[in-house]
């Protein structure tokens, strides 16, 4: 009885959320930072409207709506799973380096020559994979486990440390600098439907992991020898999660840049809304990413028209400020 | 290190039953009522970062994309030596050194001041926002937003905006544990962001030409901000430097400082004000390069002796960094120019995650 009135209110948050997800989606469709307005832009969606207008909305438009929902599902998902490995509310991929990671493996391999999309989200998500057991090794090797706070610290030097490499690697090649310099900072402005097409056979593959792992997750919330004696293996879910967290940060990295506080953020909320069980709080990670990357890209758009604004300064305007709120509370929840 | 040793009590062992004597390790020069406590080591410290910091500047002087002989440049410096090199050294390198040492120099300082302060390792005011609050407000009034205020006093609004935010947000918390840090990297984020987006409003060749700045660079150095930070050096020093003894007691407890009487919280706003301002006024000349005030402390604490906080010696190991930071990335790349805050990144960045993964947990001093 009492699952099935939880049930029920998930399903009442899932249908607000898609409600507003939706509105977001319409959103983005109808606001640019062009001249194509919103009134040009409904009568496109409606069915006519002229042929400019059909090309801003349907192409550009159109495309990035998509491009951003995919990012937003990867990053929110991502997050929840990285938080739920290392039993950290503060896990995030910006902030660990798993984005910096990525990114200073693009530049590499663009300073190396290679250009081909396809081959670039391969080598991001292999430089998110190494970011990755990176710091959680250390933190491993380390016992830095255990305190969330100094665990978000040394990811955060990891992740300046990269950064300034990458800087370092882009000064070597003005080729390569100026393909990227728009990349780096995190934003989904021109954005193709082939770029789209590159990430999502990996994306597919990491929902198939994802939903095998939700359960084992769980359980390893109440920790190593509980999960162990229900059954399940904690360190290979825990690999297996690495891997998807990889595997979608790597995606939503070589399509949209390094974008951070997403995946604090999103999982936080969905946590606030959901409970603590995983199960139910990545279906509203997968609704809430989307969301609030759209928002925050449609609001990237308007605020600076006609030029834009790069899409992570707004999730770090928006994110820090949760970021000190976590940490302000006395007693840190462990995961 | 030089104590002024009056009537008030000695934190340090006293070898024998003499009450003048001094511990040991040091020297007790007296005349008068009055007399010095000059540690040994703490001098020789200071002494060897001199001497470091005058074979850099001559190095820096000497090396660039045109290299001149030691001789060269001391010519040059006396004003016989032939045009070009005259030119090179009086009207490029120098100023531009003159940049590098002041500017190395008061990051550490405020580096060393902060970190005593809150006692805390990791408390220097690039790691907790005051760098890049300094940095966004001063963004603002170089792309027109500063209220007509120039880029030194918007740096100067900037950093104590940042700071009261950082340290409002953990009032109760204390400043001594990682939290501390983390609100500060959050704060930091926050105005990372208004950088961006303010440059992200003006024209592209604004913020092409800004953007070395942002990043910390000592190509720019507005002539402004540079008299600014010399003033501010020149009276931020000497009151670091009479700090000195309230400095080593806010490593205690705060009833203990009290009780070996210190005025804790009138030294405790000197100390602050003193870091936040050096700090902004180092930003408003060369950019963010915070790492300089992580590093320029721990090589001051490595060389001198613990028996008090090197104030001094601090602010020679953050010149001697930044001038080599500097020349690092002038010749590296030569023709290219490496900006110096990427430099110490790349340099500090190790450094700081050592500081954090360290077996025993010293990160916090």
């Amino acid at each position: 009885m009492i699952a099935s009135a939880a049930h029920r209110r998930l399903a009442g948050q899932g249908m607000t959320l898609a409600g507003l997800l939706l509105l977001a989606c319409l959103a983005s469709l109808l606001w640019g930072a062009g001249d194509v307005g919103a009134e040009r832009a409904l009568a496109v969606l409606m069915g006519h409207g002229d042929d400019e207008a059909r090309f801003v909305v349907g192409t550009l438009r159109g495309s990035r709506t998509l491009v951003g929902l995919a990012v937003g599902m990867a990053l929110g998902v991502a997050g929840a799973l990285l938080q739920a490995v290392s039993r950290n509310p503060l896990a995030e991929p910006g902030l660990l380096g798993v984005s910096a990671g990525s990114a200073f493996a693009v530049a590499i391999a663009l300073l190396l020559g290679t250009s081909a999309a396809t081959l670039r989200v391969g080598v991001a998500q292999l430089g998110a994979l190494l970011g990755c057991l990176c710091v959680l090794g250390v933190a491993r090797f380390r016992g830095l486990g255990h305190d969330p706070v100094r665990l978000v610290l040394a990811g955060a030097a990891f992740s300046g440390l990269l950064a300034a490499l990458t800087t370092l690697l882009l000064l070597f090649d003005q080729r390569a600098a100026d393909e990227i310099r728009f990349w780096v900072v995190g934003s989904l402005s021109g954005r193709q439907l082939a770029d789209l097409l590159a990430i999502l056979p990996s994306f597919a593959v990491a929902a198939a992991i994802t939903l095998l792992i939700a359960r084992p997750l769980a359980a390893l919330a109440l920790g190593e020898r509980l999960a162990a004696g229900l059954g399940h293996h904690p360190g290979r879910v825990r690999l297996l999660a690495i891997l998807v967290v990889a595997l979608l940060v790597g995606g939503a990295t070589a399509i949209a840049g390094p974008i951070a506080f997403v995946g604090l953020v999103v999982p936080f909320a969905a946590r606030a809304l959901a409970g603590p069980d995983i199960r139910r709080s990545l279906w509203l990670c997968l609704l809430l990413g989307p969301l609030m990357v759209l928002v925050a890209d449609v609001i990237s758009r308007r605020v600076v028209a006609p030029s834009e604004l790069p899409l992570g300064v707004l999730t770090a305007l928006c994110g820090a400020p949760v970021l000190v709120a976590v940490v302000r509370r006395r007693r840190l929840p462990m995961l | 290190m030089t104590l002024l040793v009056q009537s008030s009590p000695r934190l340090d062992r006293v070898e024998t039953e003499d009450a003048v004597a001094s511990p040991r390790g040091t020297r007790r020069l007296a005349w008068g009522g009055f007399s010095v406590l000059l540690d040994r080591r703490s001098l020789a410290a200071n002494l060897l970062l001199l001497v470091l910091v005058l074979a850099a500047s001559l190095a820096y002087l000497c090396f660039g994309e045109r290299t001149l002989s030691p001789a060269e440049v001391l010519a040059a410096l006396h004003g016989t030596g032939d045009g070009l090199s005259t030119f090179l050294v009086s009207a490029l390198r120098l100023p531009r050194l003159g940049a590098a040492l002041a500017t190395g120099a008061a990051f550490a300082l405020a580096g060393c001041l902060m970190q005593t302060l809150a006692a805390n390792r990791l408390a220097t005011p690039g790691i907790i926002g005051i760098d890049n609050g300094a940095t966004a407000f001063a963004v603002a009034s170089v792309v027109g937003l500063g209220f007509g205020l120039a880029p030194p006093a918007m740096a100067l609004a900037g950093a104590a905006t940042a700071t009261t935010l950082t340290f409002g947000l953990v009032l109760g918390g204390g400043t001594r544990g990682y939290r501390f840090i983390v609100a500060g990297i959050g704060v930091g984020a926050v105005f990372g962001a208004i950088t961006n987006l303010l440059l992200a409003r003006v024209a592209i060749d604004v913020a092409n030409a800004a953007y070395p700045w942002t990043v910390g660079s000592l190509s720019a150095r507005p002539e402004g901000a540079v008299w600014a930070l010399t003033i501010g050096l020149a009276l931020g020093l000497p009151a670091a430097l009479a700090l000195g003894r309230s400095l080593s007691l806010m490593g205690f407890s705060v009833s203990v400082a009290r009780s070996l009487g210190s005025r804790l919280g009138r030294r405790r706003a000197q100390v602050l004000i003193t870091s936040v301002a050096l700090t902004a006024l180092a930003v408003a000349v060369a950019g963010p390069v915070g790492m300089v005030g992580l590093l320029g402390p721990e090589l001051a604490r490595h060389l001198a002796s613990r028996r008090s906080v090197p104030v001094l010696a601090s602010a020679l190991a953050g010149a001697l960094i930044m001038v080599l930071a500097d020349l690092v990335g002038r010749l590296m790349l030569s023709p290219l120019e490496i900006p110096v805050g990427i430099v110490t990144a790349v340099v500090g960045g190790p450094w700081l995650l050592w500081i954090l993964i360290r077996p025993r947990s010293q990160g916090v001093a």
